[in-house]
Formats: structure tokens, C-alpha cells, sequence
């Protein structure tokens, strides 16, 4: 008999990665065969170029720091990169996971124990965590171990066990966070809104306590002593890195010193902090977890008593279909604090980001570059296109765009299809209503933009003109992906916005895009080409792909809305 | 805003439908009509494929084979005409549950373009008579299984639809509600218009429908008025629970 612990872990699993499904439809029952091959190659062809970049990265990353005697900050880097984004990003997901899953009423009335669902729960998630390790931090280890002076099996054995162990740590940690929350959420009667503001209030809390630890870095006056004291080190800056957060320096020692009694002293340490993050996880989930849901599945009401509006008001007022799709959308959207959660972490992370350069920029080098590059001549017009790419970049990671179709599920997909809507009306609305969220979410990020940069007006409209229409261009291209092929079966509503392929492919797309026309930027004004040129050349592309997409739409979307069966 | 000289509301000619990957045809060259002024009842058991045959009527799946016509506009080929002359309320209808009950009615009367004026009387007067108005204001969320269904019910008649199609309605309703619900069918086929519904209750089929088919393994195998039902087997006074069991016998007992 197989424990009921693992049956559930399986069961969880098989949901997740959708095994049972894809089998029953591509193998048994042979249809679209070729459709999940092409899939399964892409994803494996994206996966491994992304690989290969980053390898090449850690490669040359460590060729410098050998330089100054620091070969394991190769190691730590990653290391604490690939922990703080799963801490960042973690909160929300944990939210997703955790609280609104289709499957907890099915689950809640069996009889197990709290801290058995979330651990299967739990499970899932590390599994989802180790497809995005493979691709960015076992690379990383590859590069260390091909240069490094290491024992090929005691390195290979340390390397396998901390990167098992790697998410652990940032995920337990979101984990506790959040369902702390959750249960300060559960007593309160407007759940959705305090959930959102939460999840927000959490993941600046963590990013906030990162940037403090960053500036316990030694103060500047002490800095060329500081250095010297540290090259006369081997790996003692690897202490300073990791001091904003130790975990990262016992992983890292773990690997690095892998086969000697200090790398099994880190290994154990890193382990240990591991085991009692998520043995603490486990117990106060066990205590507040399902109070958390159960508060959950209590909405407000309030029977705010009879319609007395005879005379067409409150609420009576006619809208044109398009109109009224896009504000339904906003308004599902904007209450679903999964969606919120995922969808506007950018709109959050970019301000914050601005603001860390414009604390730098009070610097005093910081500022004579920052100088310097105001009074080039061609300033405005970078700026400009910076602003564009800034639109296009929020548009391409809040995964908005991309899932639209697949948001509604299995369950509210039907609604849209049965209404006497066309395919191109309701791609128009989805995207309408998309584009709005999206540049709402980015005055924030520009309004500290411009209060750095400080761009003429004229320069401003610009960019933000140029913004705008990069923004539409991907938010029609998206929607017509999601329309193409929705992703209506999901158990939480973090597959369907962030863990969603049209999302991925979406984000992979716009990152190339945005690559490509900005090279070419780069050639214009390196062959020295105005400003103008740069915007103008750049613009008529941004229209090209505008305008095929709405012509693909107009052509294709009643039949790909129609393809939308269920 | 029935079309003269439309001598059916809804045609089905010869319908098929397998299920992508499936083995048998869920639905098997399936042909009926429905008349103005008729409520037309569709009874079959588990699986025999009603649903298949509702979801192809409103546009959710697309037939393999054959025509449906929906007051003159084929589904297939002009489908936003065809889904502006019916209302549809599926058997579990999952409606938003971030939306309160009023922001979803005024969103299908934005779809259908109901004036402000109309969508103001008929929302007040359906509402009322399923006593749903002092909740119209909270989240769909906060609803009953039968709330929602009132909700979608409303939804599908703000419009006024020449054809009513509806799956199981009858399953959630509580008997007031119920019997509600069948006078409003009766009133709604007085108008001319008409009324196709699945449903496993056969008194209900029995004293409301002019006319009913019975679908079994994709197949109509009888279809008909109740007196030409008990014509086909032969005995006069056979209620339709008899006719039923006896025609839908599983393939074992024959
Ligand atoms: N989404 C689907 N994919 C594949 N096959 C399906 C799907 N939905 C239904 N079927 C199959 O189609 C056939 C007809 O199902 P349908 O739902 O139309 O039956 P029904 O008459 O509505 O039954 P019930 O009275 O139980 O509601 C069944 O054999 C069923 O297995
Ligand atoms: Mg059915």
C-alpha cells in the first residue's frame, strides 16, 4: 500500500503537469499528436539555448572573478539570485497555491491532516521550482565543476543534494509569511482587497529587507581598504554576498568545498535550515491552514435591499458590447487576487527598481555619469525610446496579454462562447481591457522615470506614444495566442496567468523583439544616425507588427474563437 | 421578431458529432424541429447525448456533420446572428463569482443591446418574480446553487430570445421557483416563441411539453406529441415513464 501521504503527492502531481491528460490525448487517443510534439521540442530547444547562455555567463563570470581570487562567487551569485527571485516571487505563488485551488473542496472534506494538503501542496510547487533551476542554476554548477579544482564525485553528489534542497528555504519562508497572512486575512470581511494589498505589503517587505541588507555593505570611505583586505582572501567576498543572506553561503561552500569537512559542515547547515524552515512551515500551517481557506469560502454579502432604480439609473446605463466587455474584464481581473498578485508584481517591481537607481544616482560618481549621459546630445530621443521599452517590457511580463482566455477557465468559458459575440469582438475586448490595466499599471514606473530623467514634454509624449503602440502590438498578438490555444484546465489560478506556456512564449517573444529592435537602435546611432531615424525606423516597425495583428485578427479570429470547444 | 414564413425556430438536419479522439458518435446524424408556440422536450438517458446536442445548438461545439438553423441563421456559418435570437442556460451554470448578480445582467444586456429602458423593466420584473432582487447586489459567489441558476435564467431571457434552450433547468429550483418557471415557459410560448429543454423529470415533460424527443446513443429514436408517442407502441393510455423505459431498454435485456 502506498502511504496516503504519497498517493496524494502523486495524484497532485499528475494534476499538475497535466500527465494523465496529455497521455489520455496525445498517446492514446493520437490527436494533435503532432501538436504536443512541437511543444514538448520547442520548450526543450528554448530551454537548452537558455541553458547555453547561461553558461556561457557563469563561464566568463568566473574567469573574472578568478581574477581577484573569488571563483565561488560564480556559485554564489546564482545561488542567491535564483533563492531571492523564488522569495520575490514566491509569496504570490504560495497565495495561488495554497488558498484558491479548485481541488481544496474536494480535498478539506477528506480525512487528512492540514499539514498533509499542504505538503502536497507543497511538493508541487518545489516541483515546478526545479523545471526553472535546471535551466538557470544547473548550468551554473556545470560551468563551476568544468573549471573549478573539484573531485568529480563528492562536487557532483553536493550539487545534486543542494539544488534539491534549493527551494526549500525561499518557498517555506514565502509560506510562513503567507499564511500568517491569510489567517490575519480570514478575521476581516473584505478578503479579496486585504489579500491583494497583503501579498503586495509581503513581497515589498522582502524585497525591502534586501535592499537594507545590501547597504550593511561596508560603508564607502572604508572601500579601498575593504578590497584589499578582501583580495588578500581566497572567496571572502563569497561572506560578504552572502551575508544578505546566509543560506546562500552554506550552499554555496556545500559545492564548493564539496568532499572536505568544511563543505559537509555547510551542507549539513544548509540542510538543517531547510528542514526547520519547513518543519516550522508545516506545524503552523497544521494550526492555521484550513481556518485560512475555510475563512476563504466565506464572501461578503451585504442584501443591500430592493432596486428602486425606476428611472434607469444605478447601474442601468447602455454600453457598447466592446465597452462592456473590457470593464468586466477589468473588474474580474482587479478582484481575483491571484491575477492581481501575478499580473501587477511588474507594475511594482519597476518603480522600485527606479528608485534604487536614483538612490544610487545621488552618488557622487553615479552622478557625473548620470551627468555626462543627460548632456549627450542624443539624450531625449534615448530616453524616448527608453520610456517605449519600458511599456513593451511591463506588457511582456505581466503575462496579462497572453492569458485572457485561459483566466476563465473551464468553468466561465462557456458564458462568452454562448453570447452573440465574435471572435474578433471578444479578442478586441480582452485586449482593450489588457492594454488599460497595462498603462495604468505604468505611470508609476514612469512618473519616477521622469522625475529623474526629467525629458521634455515632447520627448515624454514621444516615448510614451511609441509606448503605448509597442504595448497594443503585443497585447493583439497575445490575444490571439490565447485565443489560439487557451489553457481552460487548471486547478489554480496561478497555471492559468503565470505558469501558463502562452505567457512563457509571450514573455520569451517580446524579450526577442524588444532584443532585436534595440540592436538595431544601437546600429542607427552607432552609424550615426539622428534620434529621429531611430524613432521613426523603430515606430514604423512597432506599427507593422500592430497592423498584421489586427489583420490577422480580423481574418482568423471568428475561427479560432470557434475552435474554442469544450 | 419571429421571421415570416419561418415555419420552424429551430432545424437540426442530420447532425453528428464525435468527440475529438473519441470512438463513437456522441450525437449520430440527428434531425428535428422545433415550431414557434411549442415547448419542446429532449429526454434520453445518461449519456445519451443531450448535452452534445444543446452545446452544438448554441454555438459551444461544432457539429462534424449537418445543419442547424436557428430562426433562419445557420450556428455555423452566422453564428453571432444565430446566438442573438436564442437564450441559454447550460446545466451547471458557472457564472462569474467576482461579479455581483447586477454587473452580470447588465453585461449580457450590453451583449444583446437592451435598451436602458427595457433591461430596467424586464431585470425588475424577473427578478422579483424569483425573489432574487434584495441579493442582486452581492457577489455571484455568495449564491446558492438555485440563486445562480435564477441569475442565469434572468440573463437568458433579458433579451427576450425567440428560442429558449435550456439544460436540466428544472434541477435546482425549489418548487415555487419551479413552478414559476413553467408558467414563464407557457407565457413565453404564447408569444410565439419556443422553448427546448432536456430533463429527466418525465411528469414534468409529460403535462408541459407539446411535443417531446427521446435521444438514445446519439440517436432521436422517437420523437413526437404524447398521443403520437403512445401511437408508436401501440397501447393508449401508457404514461411517458412507460414509453420511456420501454424504448431505452439497455442492449443486454433485449
Ligand atoms: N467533453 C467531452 N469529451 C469527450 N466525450 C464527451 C464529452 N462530453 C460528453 N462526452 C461523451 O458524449 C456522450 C454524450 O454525452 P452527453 O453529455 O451529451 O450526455 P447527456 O445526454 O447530456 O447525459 P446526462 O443525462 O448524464 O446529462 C457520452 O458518451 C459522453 O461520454
Ligand atoms: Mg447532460
Amino acid at each position: 500500500m502506498k502511504g496516503r501521504l504519497l498517493s496524494l503527492i502523486l495524484a497532485q502531481l499528475n494534476m499538475n503537469f497535466a500527465i494523465s491528460h496529455s497521455r489520455y490525448y496525445y498517446l492514446e487517443k493520437r490527436q494533435r499528436l503532432w501538436e504536443g510534439i512541437l511543444i514538448v521540442v520547442s520548450i526543450i530547444m528554448t530551454a537548452l539555448v537558455l541553458s547555453f547562455g547561461v553558461y556561457k555567463l557563469a563561464c566568463a563570470f568566473y574567469s573574472q572573478a578568478a581574477i581577484i581570487n573569488q571563483e565561488a562567487l560564480t556559485l554564489t551569485t546564482g545561488i542567491l539570485a535564483a533563492q531571492f527571485l523564488m522569495l520575490i516571487l514566491g509569496v504570490a505563488l504560495v497565495i495561488a497555491v495554497f488558498y484558491f485551488s479548485n481541488d481544496l473542496p474536494v480535498l478539506i472534506p477528506l480525512p487528512l491532516r492540514p499539514w498533509e494538503v499542504l505538503a502536497s501542496k507543497f511538493a508541487v510547487i518545489l516541483c515546478n521550482e526545479y523545471l526553472g533551476l535546471l535551466v538557470f542554476i544547473t548550468p551554473i554548477f556545470v560551468a563551476y565543476g568544468m573549471r573549478a579544482d573539484v573531485s568529480l564525485i563528492s562536487y557532483a553528489l553536493s550539487a545534486i543534494i543542494v539544488f534539491l534542497t534549493l527551494p526549500v528555504i525561499p518557498i517555506a519562508i514565502a509560506s510562513i509569511l503567507s499564511v500568517i497572512l491569510m489567517r490575519v486575512v480570514g478575521f476581516t470581511k473584505r478578503k479579496d482587497i486585504l489579500t491583494i494589498i497583503g501579498g503586495f505589503l509581503l513581497t515589498g517587505l522582502i524585497i525591502g529587507v534586501q535592499l537594507y541588507l545590501q547597504t550593511k555593505l561596508p560603508a564607502r570611505g572604508d572601500e579601498q581598504e575593504f578590497i584589499m583586505q578582501m583580495l588578500s582572501q581566497a572567496n571572502s567576498l563569497v561572506a560578504v554576498m552572502g551575508r544578505q543572506f546566509p543560506p546562500s553561503i552554506w550552499a554555496t561552500w556545500a559545492v564548493s568545498e564539496a568532499g572536505t569537512s568544511m563543505g559537509l559542515l555547510s551542507l549539513c547547515l544548509f540542510l538543517g535550515v531547510g528542514a526547520v524552515s519547513f518543519g516550522l512551515f508545516l506545524a503552523l500551517g497544521d494550526r492555521f491552514f484550513y481556518q485560512g481557506v475555510l475563512s476563504g469560502f466565506e464572501a461578503p454579502t451585504s442584501r443591500r435591499g430592493a432596486l428602486v432604480d425606476k428611472q434607469g439609473r444605478h447601474g442601468f446605463s447602455k454600453r457598447t458590447p466592446l465597452l462592456s466587455l473590457a470593464v468586466t474584464e477589468m473588474k474580474l481581473f482587479s478582484r481575483t487576487p491571484v491575477f492581481v498578485l501575478n499580473g501587477f508584481i511588474g507594475f511594482l517591481m519597476f518603480p522600485v527598481m527606479f528608485v534604487v537607481l536614483l538612490v544610487m544616482g545621488n552618488d557622487p560618481q553615479m552622478a557625473g555619469l548620470w551627468d555626462s549621459l543627460a548632456t549627450m546630445p542624443e539624450f531625449h530621443s534615448i530616453g524616448a525610446l527608453l520610456v517605449a521599452a519600458y511599456f513593451f517590457m511591463l506588457t511582456a511580463f505581466s503575462g496579462i496579454p497572453f492569458s485572457p482566455f485561459s483566466r476563465e477557465g473551464k468553468a466561465n468559458i462557456w458564458f462568452l462562447r454562448s453570447q452573440p459575440i465574435s471572435g474578433h469582438a471578444a479578442a478586441m475586448g480582452k485586449a482593450l481591457a489588457a492594454e488599460i490595466m497595462i498603462v495604468a499599471g505604468a505611470i508609476p514606473g514612469l512618473a519616477v522615470f521622469e522625475y529623474i530623467a526629467r525629458l521634455p514634454i515632447a520627448s515624454l509624449i514621444i516615448g510614451v506614444s511609441l509606448g503605448i503602440a509597442s504595448s497594443c502590438a503585443l497585447c493583439i498578438w497575445g490575444v490571439l495566442l490565447d485565443m489560439a490555444r487557451p489553457m481552460l484546465d487548471w486547478t489554480d489560478q496561478q497555471r492559468a496567468i503565470k505558469s501558463n506556456l502562452n505567457t512563457v512564449i509571450g514573455m520569451l517573444i517580446g524579450m526577442v523583439a524588444l532584443f532585436l529592435i534595440g540592436y538595431l537602435v544601437y546600429v542607427l546611432f552607432r552609424r550615426g544616425y539622428s534620434g529621429l531615424v531611430a524613432q521613426v525606423i523603430s515606430g514604423a516597425i512597432i506599427a507593422l507588427i500592430l497592423g498584421s495583428g489586427l489583420r490577422v485578427l480580423r481574418v482568423a479570429g471568428d475561427k479560432l474563437w470557434s475552435r474554442v470547444e469544450l | 421578431m419571429v421571421k415570416a414564413g419561418n415555419a420552424c425556430l429551430l432545424k437540426l438536419e442530420g447532425v453528428s458529432k464525435t468527440y475529438r479522439g473519441g470512438s463513437t458518435k456522441a450525437v449520430d446524424s440527428l434531425s428535428l424541429e422545433v415550431r414557434p408556440g411549442e415547448i419542446f422536450g429532449f429526454l434520453g438517458p445518461n449519456g445519451a447525448g443531450k448535452t452534445t446536442t444543446i452545446k452544438m445548438i448554441v454555438g459551444l461545439l461544432m457539429p462534424d456533420n449537418g445543419r442547424i438553423i436557428v430562426d433562419g441563421h445557420d450556428i455555423v456559418k452566422d453564428p453571432v446572428s444565430a446566438k442573438m435570437r436564442m437564450g441559454f442556460v447550460p446545466d451547471d451554470p458557472n457564472l462569474y463569482n467576482r461579479l455581483t448578480g447586477l454587473e452580470y445582467l447588465n453585461l449580457v444586456a450590453d451583449i444583446y443591446g437592451v435598451s436602458a429602458a427595457e433591461r430596467t423593466r424586464r431585470i425588475n420584473d424577473l427578478l422579483s418574480m424569483f425573489d432574487l432582487t434584495s441579493e442582486v447586489k452581492d457577489l455571484i459567489q455568495s449564491y446558492s446553487h438555485g440563486m445562480k441558476q435564477k441569475l442565469a435564467l434572468t440573463g437568458a431571457l433579458l433579451h427576450n430570445p425567440p428560442l429558449f434552450i435550456l439544460d436540466e433547468p428544472m434541477v435546482g429550483l425549489d418548487p415555487r421557483s419551479s413552478r414559476l418557471f413553467k408558467d414563464l415557459m407557457r407565457s413565453h410560448c404564447d408569444q410565439g416563441y419556443a422553448v427546448f429543454f432536456s430533463t429527466h423529470i418525465l411528469e414534468v415533460a409529460e403535462r408541459l411539453c407539446d411535443r417531446v424527443g427521446i435521444i438514445d446513443k446519439g440517436k432521436l429514436i422517437a420523437c413526437g406529441s404524447m398521443d403520437e408517442l403512445r401511437k408508436l407502441s401501440n397501447e393508449t393510455d401508457e404514461s411517458l415513464e412507460d414509453i420511456f423505459l420501454e424504448l431505452t431498454l439497455p442492449e443486454e435485456a433485449d
